[in-house]
This record gives C-alpha cells, structure tokens and sequence, in this order.
C-alpha cells in the first residue's frame, strides 16, 4: 500500500509558507543570524527566528490566543499544507482526517517561563495560564480543533529524526483504517536560549553566527518553524518507503544504524538527490560516510545551513525540500558546505529526478529515512 | 505497508509493572486486592508553598536493581529505571517473545533533569553535570536506556497525548497486530514524578489537599503518582508457533479528540463516550457485554462529572472503579498501568476498589466499587483514559 504527499506546507525563518520558502532556498539564500535575548550566564548563541508577521495570521484564531509560537506555526503550516492540496475542511470529514504532529522539545517558551515562575516566585505563584500549553500535544490539539477532527490526534516525540517517524505512523494509520482519507503531519518547533544552551554543552551548538556542514563539525545554529504533509491515498509524489527509525545506543554503533535504514531502503534504484540531516554535528560524519558508500554520485542538499537546526520541525522540512525539489525538478544550493562530502550540492541547478531520499541522524540516537518517487511528471 | 484480509487476535502474554502499589505484577496485585493505599507526602522536591503536598511515588530502593551499579547507571533517570524493570518483567514473562516495535506513552519523560538544569543555570554553578542532565531529559532517552538494558534493538514510537497516552499507546501496538503489520509489539508507558507537572496541576486547582476520592460526591482533585507497565502484545499465530501461554487478549480500541477546551472536556461526555463507543465496535461487542469499568477518574469534579455522565449512558449499572484513588495519577502511563491491572482482574477474577469512596453521586446509575475488593465473573472489561487537548482513549481487554 503506497500513500501520497498530497500537500506540502511551511512556515520558516526564510517564508511565511512553502512557496516562498522554496524559492528562498533556491535562491541560496540564508535565514537571519539573530543573537538570543536575556542570555544566562553570560553564555550567547545565534538562532534563526520566524519573523513574527509570518505567523500572525495563524495568532488570530481565537482558539490560539493563548498559545505559544509553537501552535501557531504548527497551525500556520497545517493550513499551508491543506491550501497547497486544494482541501478545505468540513464537518463531514470530521473522523476521516487524522493529525498527526512531531515535536521535540515542543512548547518550550512557556515551559522555561512557567518553571522561572517556581523557582524564583514560588509555586503557588505559577500561572494557570502557562501550564497548559507546555504539555507535548498542546500544538496538535489546537490544529485538531480548528479543522474540526474529532477522531485521531496524536503527537510523536523524539528527536531531530522524528517527522520521518511521524510520517510513517501515518501510513501505518492509512493502511489500518480505511475510513480515513488522509492525515495531515505536521513537525514543529520552537527556539529558545535554553535550549542552545543544553546543546552546547553536548557540543552540538555553536557560540558563533555561522556553521559548517560536512566539514568541521562545531556545532549548530539553532532555527525554528513548521512543515507539514498531507498524505493520503493517491497522488503524484508517492512515499515510497518509510520507517518507524532505528535507534543506536551509542556513538559508535550511529554508523551501522545509519547503514542499515539509509542504505537499504529504496525498493525501485538509486535515489537521484539526498535531503541531508547535516548540522554541524557529530551526524554530518555518519551521513558522509554512508553516502559516500552506498550514493557516492547522488547530489546531496542539506537545507539546514540555510534554515538552522529545527529540530521537530526539521525532517519534515527535509521532506517538504525534497517534495518540491521533485515538483520543481530543481535542487538548492547548499550554504556553508565543508570540504568532506565530495557529493554536496554547492549551487542551485536543475535536476532530472524521479526519487529523493531523505535522512535523518538525530542527536538523541534514532537514525530514519524514506523515500519519496515521483508518480509521473506534474507538468 | 501492506494489512491483511482477516484481523488476527492480539494477545496480551508478558506484563511488566512498577508503580507506587508494588515493584513487580505480583505486588500490585496483592496491593489491589488489599484496597492498598501507595499515596503518601511528596518527598523529592519542595510542596510548602502547594496546595497538594501528596503523591503515588515509588520508592527508590525498589528502583536499585533496575541496573548494575556503576557511573553510568548513577546517571541515568528514574524514569529508565522504572522503565527498564517494567520491561524486563514484561519480557521474561513474555518467556522468549521476540517483539519488533516499542510504543511507549509518557508525558513528561525526564524532565526533572531539565529542572535540575535549569535551577543550576540560575544559581550560576558549574556546568559540570550539565551534560549529563541534558543528555537524559528527554522522553526517550530513558527508553533507550531500558531497551539497551534489556538486550533489546528494536524501533522505538514515543506518544505524548498526554494522559491518554498510555492507552493510546497500546491501541496503536493493538491495532498493528490486529492488522498484520507485526507479529509482536511491546507496548506501554512510564512516567516519573516531577515537580513542574506537579506544579502545574496545583495551579489549575485540579489537584487536592485532600484524599483522591474519585466518583464521590464530596471529590476535590486528582493527586499524581507515577509509575511504568508494559504490556507484550503477539498475534494468535506468534503464539501458538512458540507455544506461548496468553494472559488475556485485546479486543478492542477507541480514540476520539474532544476540542470543546484544551483542558476541560465537553461537560455534555461526548469525547469519552466516542471513544467508548469506538472501542465497542472495534470490539465487536454490545455494551452491555462489558463487565467491568477501570475509569480514568481522576476525581476532578470535571473529569469525573464528564466521564460518569458518558459512562452511565453508555454502560448503565455496571461494575466501575479507579485505581488511581489507590496510587495516583501517572499521567502517560496511566493508561498502561490500568490496562495491565485489567488483565489482572481477569486473570483473578476480580474488580479493584475505589478507595477513600464516602458518597454515591446520585448523578450516575454505575456501581462504584467501594474501598474494598470483590471477586467476580469478569469477561470483558473496559479501560479509559483522558487527557489534556482533548484526547480520549478506550482499551477493551478480554478474558482468554
């Protein structure tokens, strides 16, 4: 049973949806480096934040008054994805959709302010206001409620590697209950200092305004945003295989792991382009050598140097890249590539390509990939 | 991903428990049976200045063995350790299964490491442990620390739909082995205490000074408790290729999301009674087939008003109780742990009480299950779970 991207929306540093995202990275260009305010510890980091404008359109439901940026921009690419496929909601369809989101560190905004409020005020001065929207599926609730879904909403945690997994709790709902027509993904996130902050002490963040991918591995940039996917059951843009993931229980068994989701996965050839997880990281290594194995000529895109590390949100806009990449029979530049994978895209060029893999290696030990195929040509 | 044409049977053949009624299956038995009450003063982090100041918690010293001793088990979180020892007993119950998947439920995972960071950020000291804490904090690093523990590799699905995610999480591992998709899921939840989440339900005034009286007239809040269960799930084929023995089998599984409030549920009940009803079909079975309840009843006035109103129009006298009066709320593995105390009423044959019950609402037709145990014919029983957003869930457990 083969399901389909029949949607494919975004919010992020670069754009207020999909369209304008895409042609950003096409353009080569770079999200806006802006240091964090009220640092501790005098400690500093870079993120790529989404301008607020992008998301105030989303701020107007009265149901999202309250919440945090992380619904809002989860909403805000939810409704992307939907106009992309032509869809509207209606009550009728009500138990026919499913949503289902990928966070990582979810609401974590109103997390640090409502945990600031207990440790200097006290607890009985914490706001009843805060607390709600900390929990995990505050963002998936909300999306659920405006398109009237009163069937299935779940939400996956994980790390950077989670919307593959989400994706592929999706198929698995698709192929289980035939009622459904469609399930809307949506991966989203939210930066925060103290979020930079935890990395960096990992040494997966860095204090400086750019990072290399592929080369030196320093640290990342932390961005935020959205993406989302309407998969349902036809279509020109197939999800050719996914997978639940696969974790690794250490450093040195990433690159077996790695070996075994990103080098056996596609069932019908080669993928023709790679959308990379690369972040600065320790994964930028784990995915060199890999593709360097299995895809030594296959043009490889990271979208990361270009939107910062976005953890929940980030697989999924791997996919929504590679989705439009096919459509658009175009691949992005990648920004700040180091010298070790010899397959990166440096520039911007036309691609004839039918099948995208995308790969995910996540900090918290789970590697995933999946592939998308083109059906047949949109034009 | 291709189903099959003909649903297999799920059955459930290894469960593992920790929660604050007893480290093992057997204790939370024994404990059930008793009308135990495993609620007590909170004890790892400050409540003078809650309203709450009582919880389900587990011991520590239950918790010692979860892994040998050394500098790295001294890192991990309680959350790995009352995960790791719920899965090993799932598993050696289980007596050789060989499950494919994790699905696994919490809502808060390590978080009282994120709190531990935050609180040294503040007070400006050392970074030294910072990796450490970071490194642990996240809901599936304990996972990962349990199943590495238990010898296991396989891929791991964390939910978070907040108190149903327990449930929610054996659903999914129900619906892929009733579809085919695997032959063998271990599935649950795990959920240890921590005081942001305490907090928090002190400052919505859902938590009570009080005893936790779910379904009494005179309730005033949840308390929390905390705690793991897994349940290992195999279809009748696995089963009988390896000559397995089956505790009890699911039968049915239903969701539905209530968006009438992100934190209150549509007074009307209609999220848990589609979820009922849901499971009911799912099932196969007619309401009135079901033996037994083990509410979600948290003993809000909300939640209880909410779901005793669906439960009554949907089942009528039935038998009902929650256990939670006995051990707390644990929040995302709420779900797994009740599912796993349903398997053992019918294993038993037996309804767990409702403890600190005084007064019947006159409200409801249903039959609490007063403050002790009773012995029963149980065939079918029903689990319900619902949490924060909206998300209702109904497991239907079945005697084999």
């Amino acid at each position: 049973m083969t399901f389909s991207i029949q949607g494919i929306g975004a919010v992020t540093p670069l754009g207020s949806n999909g369209a304008e995202t895409w042609s950003a990275l096409c353009r080569g260009e770079q999200a806006t480096r802006t240091p964090f305010a009220k640092p501790l510890a005098g400690r500093h980091y870079f993120s790529c934040p989404v301008p607020a404008k992008f998301i105030a359109a989303a701020a107007r439901q009265p149901r999202l008054r309250r919440s945090g940026t992380i619904s809002l921009l989860g909403a805000a690419a939810g409704f992307d994805a939907l106009a992309d496929a032509g869809w509207s909601p209606d009550h009728g369809s009500s138990d026919r959709t499913a949503v289902v989101f990928a966070v990582c560190s979810s609401g974590i905004n109103y997390t640090r302010r409502f945990y600031h409020e207990i440790v200097t005020q006290g607890a009985h001065s914490a706001s009843p206001l805060l607390f709600p929207e900390t929990v995990y599926n505050a963002a998936a609730s909300h999306v659920a409620a405006l398109l009237g879904v009163n069937g299935q909403s779940y939400t996956l945690v994980g790390d950077s590697s989670v919307g593959l997994g989400a994706i592929h709790f999706a198929t698995e709902l698709l192929t289980m209950q035939p009622q459904l027509d469609c399930c809307l993904v949506v991966g989203t996130e939210e930066a925060d200092w103290l979020l930079a902050d935890a990395f960096a002490s990992w040494r997966m963040a860095t204090t400086q305004d750019q990072f290399e991918v592929y080369g030196r591995a320093g640290g990342t940039i932390f961005g935020e945003g959205a993406a989302a996917i309407l998969l349902g059951r036809s279509g020109t843009l197939a999800v050719a295989n996914s997978s639940a993931g696969l974790p690794f229980h250490s450093y040195r068994n990433s690159e077996s792991a790695a070996r075994e989701m990103f080098g056996h996965l596609p069932a019908e050839g080669i993928p023709e382009i790679i959308v990379s997880s690369a972040n600065g990281t320790f994964a930028d290594e784990v995915e060199r050598k890999v593709f360097s194995e299995f895809y030594p000529a296959v043009p490889v895109y990271a979208p990361k140097s270009s939107l910062g590390e976005a953890l929940g949100a980030s697989a999924l806009l791997q996919v929504a890249v590679a989705g439009w990449a096919l459509r658009h029979q175009k691949l992005p530049g990648t920004l700040g590539a180091g010298p070790k994978l010899q397959s990166v895209n440096r520039q911007t060029r036309s691609c004839s390509a039918s099948q995208a893999l995308v790969t995910a290696v996540g900090f918290n030990h789970q590697v995933n990939a999946l592939n998308l195929r083109l059906a047949e040509s949109p034009y | 991903m291709q189903g099959i044409d003909r649903p297999n049977r799920v059955l459930v053949t290894g469960l593992g428990v920790v929660s604050p009624l007893g480290a093992n299956t057997k204790a939370n038995l024994l404990s059930l049976l008793s009308g135990q009450d495993g609620v007590g003063p909170v004890g790892s982090f400050d409540v003078t200045k809650t309203r709450c100041k009582t919880a389900g918690q587990i011991p520590d010293e239950w918790l010692e063995n979860a892994f040998p001793p050394g500098r790295v088990a001294k890192r991990l979180h309680r959350g790995a350790r009352m995960a790791s020892l719920a899965l090993r007993e799932a598993c050696e119950s289980a007596k050789g299964a060989k499950p494919e998947l994790m699905v696994v439920g919490t809502t808060g995972g390590g978080m009282s490491y994120g709190e531990f960071f935050y609180r040294h950020l503040l007070a400006g000291q050392s970074r030294k442990n910072s990796a450490q804490l970071v490194g642990n904090y996240t809901p599936q690093k304990p996972i990962q620390d349990a199943l590495e523990r238990n010898g296991l590799r396989i891929p791991t699905q964390i939910l978070s739909n907040a108190c149903s995610s327990g449930s929610n999480a054996i659903g999914h591992g129900f619906e892929l082995v009733k579809h085919g998709l695997r032959h063998c899921v271990v599935c649950g939840g795990y959920e240890p205490l921590c005081e942001l989440v305490f907090v928090g339900f002190d400052s919505l005034q859902a938590a009570t000074p009080e005893r936790i009286r779910p379904f009494d007239k005179m309730r005033t809040g949840l308390v929390l408790g905390e705690g793991a269960a897994f349940l290992i799930l195999e279809s009748e084929k696995s089963v009988a290729q390896r000559g397995a023995v089956a505790m009890a089998e699911v039968t049915g599984y239903g969701v539905s999301t209530d968006t009438y409030h992100l934190t209150q549920p549509d007074p009307s009940g209609i999220g848990p009674k589609l979820a009922m009803q849901r499971a009911l079909v799912s099932a196969k079975v007619e309401a009135e087939a079901i033996d037994y309840v083990n509410a979600h009843g948290t003993a809000t006035v909300f939640n209880d008003a909410t779901e005793g109103v669906a439960i009554s129009d949907l089942c009528g006298e039935v038998a009902v109780s929650s256990t939670k009066s006995m051990m707390g709320h644990a929040l995302g593995a709420a779900g797994a742990i009740e599912a796993a105390f349903c398997v053992l009423a019918l294993r038993e044959q037996f309804l767990p009480p409702n403890i600190n019950f005084n007064e019947p609402d006159p409200s409801w037709k249903f039959v609490v299950i007063a403050n002790t145990s009773r012995s029963a014919r149980l065939s079918h029983v029903l689990s319900n779970s619902i949490g924060f957003g909206g998300t209702n869930a109904t497991l239907i457990v079945k005697q084999v």
